[in-house]
């Protein structure tokens, strides 16, 4: 690690050289060869790129969505710090964490586009761009800036084992279903207060009128019995459902695809009242010194190959549209053909939350009760 | 130095003179008076009050004849059985909580004995050992219990059995004895023990966030929550935490007299 990070310092001599480089291919070959030049330089760009991601998208087990990246910069692999969701990357950034990238979802674009935390991208250094989903590309800009690169997608829906459980209707209810106390599992996350208002039929879940929001509170508190766990990694969900203890769960398309790698009878059920959909949006930190490996690593992760890698390891969607899963079972479930997949009429696009730390302190108050 | 400023730093965060996020911010109680009239933070307190105490006392009352066994039963071996008690802590803590989570599940070492011997059909396990209140008790005492076992058993290391002798000599039962010599002189040592775990445990959040699913939920797991992983609401958790210094830090004042065992021998 040490040599690699020397590897990369540069001396005030190269950097005099780099910058007669650079000068030279202005005068010869214009814009284009300034351009070229500055690509040249990203190994001028010193320190390991430092990627703030979820469990899972580093080097525990997502390798091969950053391999391009690191076969074009064996000497900077990046360095993974996690986040288990994007209120604790918040508090990491505040607190003084500095990434040069993170991966807030669809949700969370207003906030962070106008937190002043993060810089828009050039998607012109990012040659994958093109084959991004169009509809999500647009869901990662902000005032006509392009403030995520859209990634991974998928659903925040329900899993349960059909040998255990045999629901009463297609329903979020199951989540809160007195008969099977001390088999369910929620996420550990202010969204629980949405799926409650989704499942008590208000008409904006996203934004509750403090009424809606004591009734959802209210309600999930008093559901709360029924819950064994709530998940914050998808490993403790895994242990727990794996192991027999929990058999409904609040779950994401990975969750299902591990559990039936464990061959245990499992449904990954669309409620009626819609599942969650989101996209996860890769986002530059303002300041980072990085931005140029920090483009690199975005169009690894855009790649085709990335794409159908994750797709068939996770079971998660990819935003770009060119790649296509082997199974497909895998493609019908995730509806990989229609682009507008996660939006309406098919599930609701996860939104922004605009008394988000309102909802947060409910959802607090929840666990606490 | 190391202890005061950092605490200084938490009360300002609690009286938003600092702030995580930047723009307008200034001295304020809100905080705290929200702390004071919101109920469920300081039901959550009672809660994991009331939970460390449990653990604490059961672990002390198991702990004691352990003790006294080794330190007064006049076995040759007690360092080596001293060093067995202490031997799973070489490992990590956290593979320590884990292996409980092997031992409790569903489909558990318990629960697949107890299948085994018919006692219950697999269709229903005793599903309270884990994630549950139970299980956070458990494991902390289990974590605990060396903590407790070594003040008690210095301080009865430490007992001039020449007080024992005097107590037979004068015609005292051994249980007499016990009650009037070796007791009060060990209490030090208990009393320190029982601080020694229900301290650290108060704020414990390792173990509940493990073990505990959602009835297992800790007083310090909501201060890590504010914190971190909820929507960072830094100003309620240091309020928290605060509260949670300074009812450690009253308590260690009233008991710290205990914990002078000169000053007992003395009295």
């Amino acid at each position: 690690m040490g040599t690699e990070e020397t590897g990369m310092r540069l001396d005030r001599q190269s950097l005099l050289k780099l910058a007669a480089v650079a000068g030279g291919a202005g005068l010869v070959a214009g814009r284009a060869g300034i351009a070229d030049a500055m690509r040249a330089a990203v190994w001028a760009e010193t320190g390991r790129l430092q990627v703030l991601d979820w469990a899972g998208y580093g080097n525990d087990g997502g390798q091969a969505m950053f391999a391009q990246y690191v076969q074009q910069h064996p000497a900077n692999k990046p360095q993974f710090t996690y986040m288990t969701n994007e209120s604790d990357a918040l508090a990491k950034i505040h607190a003084g964490q500095k990434p040069d990238i993170f991966r807030p979802y669809v949700g969370w674009v207003k906030y962070f586009a106008t937190s002043g935390l993060v810089q828009p991208w050039d998607p012109s250094l990012i040659p994958n761009f093109k084959h991004l989903n169009p509809f999500m590309v647009k869901a990662g800009q902000y005032g006509g800036k392009q403030y995520g690169i859209p990634a991974d997608w998928g659903f925040d829906a329900i899993l349960y084992r059909t040998d255990k459980v045999t629901p009463k209707a297609k329903s979020w209810g199951l989540l809160f279903d007195d008969r099977y106390k001390g088999r369910i599992a929620w996420f550990d996350d202010l969204e629980m207060i949405t799926i409650a208002g989704l499942y008590l039929g208000f008409k904006d879940p996203w934004n509750q009128t403090s009424a809606q929001l004591n009734q959802s509170k209210n309600f999930l508190i008093s559901k709360k019995k029924n819950v064994r766990l709530t998940w914050s990694s998808e490993t403790n969900l895994w242990e727990a459902f794996g192991s027999g203890d929990i058999w409904i769960a609040y779950a994401w398309p990975n969750d299902w695809v591990q559990m039936k790698k464990k061959k245990l009878p499992v449904v990954y059920m669309r409620p009626k009242e819609k599942p969650i959909s989101w996209v996860g949006m890769f986002m530059l930190l303002e300041g980072s010194p990085r931005t140029q490996l920090a483009h690199d690593y975005v169009n690894a992760w855009s790649s085709t190959k990335s794409a159908k890698w994750l797709e068939d390891n996770y079971g998660y969607g990819e935003a770009n549209t060119v790649a296509r899963p082997s199974s497909s079972d895998l493609l019908h479930a995730l509806q990989l053909t229609n682009p507008r997949a996660v939006a309406e009429p098919n599930a609701h696009l996860d939104r922004d939350i605009p008394q988000r730390a309102l909802y947060a302190r409910y959802w607090e108050e929840v666990k606490a009760s | 130095m190391f202890f005061v400023l950092p605490i200084v730093i938490v009360a300002l965060y609690s009286f938003n003179v600092y702030s995580l996020f930047p723009g307008p911010h200034g001295f304020t109680f809100d905080a705290w008076r929200s702390f004071v009239h919101n109920h469920i933070y300081i039901r959550l307190f009672w809660k994991s009050v009331k939970m460390s105490l449990i653990v604490s006392a059961i672990i002390v009352a198991l702990a004691y004849p352990l003790a006294y066994y080794l330190a007064l039963s006049g076995t040759k071996r007690k360092y080596i059985l001293l060093l067995l008690l202490i031997a799973p802590f070489l490992t990590s803590y956290l593979l320590r909580v884990l292996a409980w989570k092997v031992i409790l599940g569903d489909q558990g070492v318990i629960n697949s004995f107890l299948f085994w011997t018919g006692l219950r059909s697999p269709e229903h396990p005793l599903s309270q050992l884990l994630y549950s209140r139970f299980a956070v008790m458990l494991v902390l005492g289990y974590i605990w219990l060396p903590f407790v076992a070594l003040p008690i058993f210095v301080s009865l290391e430490s007992l001039d059995k020449r007080l024992l002798e005097a107590a037979s000599d004068l015609g005292a039962s051994r249980l007499r004895a016990f009650w009037a010599v070796t007791l009060p002189l060990s209490l030090p040592g208990v009393i320190a023990a029982f601080f020694f775990v229900f301290i650290p445990t108060l704020g414990e959040f390792v173990t509940p966030s493990l073990v505990g699913g959602t009835t297992g939920y800790m007083y310090g797991n909501q201060i890590v929550d504010l914190f971190g992983a909820g929507f960072p609401d830094w100003e309620t958790g240091s309020v928290l935490a605060l509260f949670l210094i300074i009812v450690v830090a009253v308590l260690t004042i009233v008991f710290s007299r205990f914990l002078q065992p000169q000053q007992v021998a003395t009295d």
